[in-house]
């Protein structure tokens, strides 16, 4: 009984700390980026084009952000559409069990795809074979096809979640479904929808290594040209680090994109947390 | 008119993704071709020797399989047990505040991008083997893992918890009524009946580990020697794909087997995930 109790005591404290343990890893990681990062930022490291050399050894990464910035937008651009249509489909339409069954695990081996096969596959056919050349566009597409899944699953569970009440008087009025879904459950799942676009461009942001062999170049004078590559943050910080350029801008440069998907993520958060109630 | 067709095209749109991953699969293979040809498939799988610029080129990939294997596993290894606790103590143990605390933290470290876990984990973990294991270079197998098992932790835990949760309350109801501990109740009731799901969450996290790229392309140390234990240096296939893409000569057999590693990645986290859509469709049908 004693050994019964000893031993129960013992898996308490592991549960607890397991569970504290996450806690301080995401302090601790946060926390060292900081206490490396702060002293290198300012404003004219957010607001400077990289200098010096190797280059990107002073100056700041205006570029890298104009650039990341592009990137996302590209990628949700070509994402948003397709994967509504699917998230409609897979919550309102489907009424053939198999179909939606097979949809469904599309997208979620879609969400399983690794990033670099992602972006194999869109440097075979974009850039070689459509001749798009390492470029914006490429970079933008091979992103979009890599957050079409978590715009899907998110936007799907959104309208999922709307309460059916609404759906059945909908109907029982003899409201067409078209109309109920552009008036009713769009509106009422917009919040959970706008934060899962956002986890999608947080995601984006963040993706090295798609980007790494469709779109990024070490240094590019111009940001948003559509078939000229570009500096991406991610990239960036990739290059400083394993050319040994600069470590003090690498903590700089890793600072200012986490602090920017952080900030991405916590909105989306709230948004779907509002959105679930 | 457009409106009533809206389910069509909601349809037709909804099908063109399963195109989409279907023409990933057949371009990999269409790419990667020749290489079938030149090499048979198993030694491509097996062989040990990768230099497709020699004179006869020898195309294997046996030890970048292998250096994804130890990564994975490793990570798996280390994540398991972690991510297991973890999510029982959020399922069962936690009080309502600090669920409300992890939670977010869960999503916020999923929000990191795997470019700067990569960077975190090789100038502070190499830097730590280096000083005080007095280590050469400390990029490691081990090292990849360690990172590895931080970032798949997240899926580990929110898949799992939902399988802890699923279980009807009956079963707590009446282990209590026993006169039965929690941490018993949990470890020998609630973690049997949530087998099927605590499998598929390792299933998901072991595909998410085998195709990561960016943390082990900075942290395996990209040496081509044949790995012999955790602790050596190798360089994973996603890492050898992101390395040699953009030198390899477009059509040529080096780029084309760059395309067939690919595609055994890809079959191979293909897999992991359609072994997974297999058991959740299996729970479902055992539950109604």
């Amino acid at each position: 009984m004693l050994l019964r109790r000893l031993l129960d005591t013992l898996w308490l404290i592991a549960f607890w700390s397991a569970g504290l343990l996450l806690l301080l890893v995401l302090i601790s990681i946060l926390g060292y980026l900081v206490y490396r990062g702060h002293s290198v930022i300012n404003l004219e490291f957010l607001l400077a084009s990289p200098k010096g050399l190797p280059l990107g050894a002073e100056g700041g990464i205006l570029p890298a952000i104009k650039g990341t910035l592009c990137l996302v937008l590209l990628a949700v651009a070509a994402a948003i559409l397709p994967a509504l249509a699917t998230a409609v489909y897979l919550a309102e339409y489907a009424r053939q069990e198999g179909i939606r069954q097979v949809i469904n695990t599309t997208v979620q081996c879609m969400a399983g795809l690794p990033s670099i096969v992602t972006g194999l596959f869109c440097y075979a056919l974009f850039v070689v074979r459509l001749g798009f050349g390492i470029s914006l566009l490429a970079g933008g597409l091979a992103l979009g096809m890599m957050v079409f899944p978590v715009i899907v699953v998110t936007a799907r569970d959104a309208l999922l979640a709307v309460n059916n009440h609404y759906r059945m008087v909908g109907l029982s009025l003899g409201v067409s479904r078209w109309y109920l879904l552009i008036r009713i459950l769009l509106p009422q799942a917009a919040a959970g929808i706008l934060g899962g676009i956002l986890l999608a461009m947080g995601y984006a942001a963040g993706a090295t290594a798609p980007i790494m062999v469709t779109a990024a170049a070490i240094a590019t004078p111009s940001a948003g040209n559509l078939w000229e590559p570009v500096m991406a943050l991610p990239y960036h910080l990739y290059i400083l680090f394993s050319q040994q350029v600069s470590l003090d801008k690498a903590y700089g440069t890793a600072l200012v994109l986490v602090s920017l998907l952080l900030i991405l993520n916590i909105i989306a958060m709230w948004l779907r947390h509002r959105n679930g109630r | 008119m457009m409106q009533e067709r809206m389910g069509t095209i909601c349809l037709l749109v909804a099908g063109c993704s399963t195109l989409l991953l279907i023409s990933v699969l057949l371009f990999m293979v269409l790419e990667s071709w020749p290489v079938w040809s030149a090499v048979s498939p198993l030694a491509f799988i097996l062989g040990t020797d990768w230099n497709p610029l020699a004179e006869p080129l020898q195309l294997g990939i046996g030890t970048m399989i292998l250096s994804t294997l130890w990564t994975a596993l490793g990570a798996l290894l280390l994540a398991v047990p972690l991510g297991l606790c973890c999510a029982i103590f959020l399922a069962e143990f936690a009080p309502q505040w600090m669920a409300n605390i992890l939670r977010p933290v869960l999503n916020l470290l999923t929000g990191i991008p795997s470019v700067v876990y990569g960077f975190l984990g090789a100038t502070v973990l190499v830097k730590f083997f280096e000083i005080n294991f007095a280590m050469a270079s400390g990029e490691s197998l081990f090292c990849a893992s360690l990172v590895l098992t931080i970032m798949v932790l997240p899926y580990i835990i929110s898949t799992s918890e939902s399988a802890l949760r699923a279980i009807p309350p009956e079963y707590r109801q009446v282990s209590l009524a026993l006169g039965v501990s929690k941490p018993y109740l949990t470890l020998r009731v609630l973690l049997p009946l949530a087998k099927r799901g605590l499998l598929g969450a390792i299933i998901l996290s072991f595909g998410r580990a085998a195709g990561e790229t960016m943390a082990v392309l900075m942290l395996a140390g990209n040496t081509m020697v044949l790995p012999t234990s955790w602790f050596s240096k190798g360089e994973p296939l996603p890492a050898l794909i992101a390395l040699e893409l953009g030198t390899s000569e477009v059509g040529s057999l080096h780029y084309q087997g760059l395309f067939a590693a690919g595609l055994v990645l890809l079959l191979f986290v293909l897999g992991m995930n359609l072994l997974l859509a297999l058991f959740r469709r299996d729970r479902r049908s055992g539950v109604s």
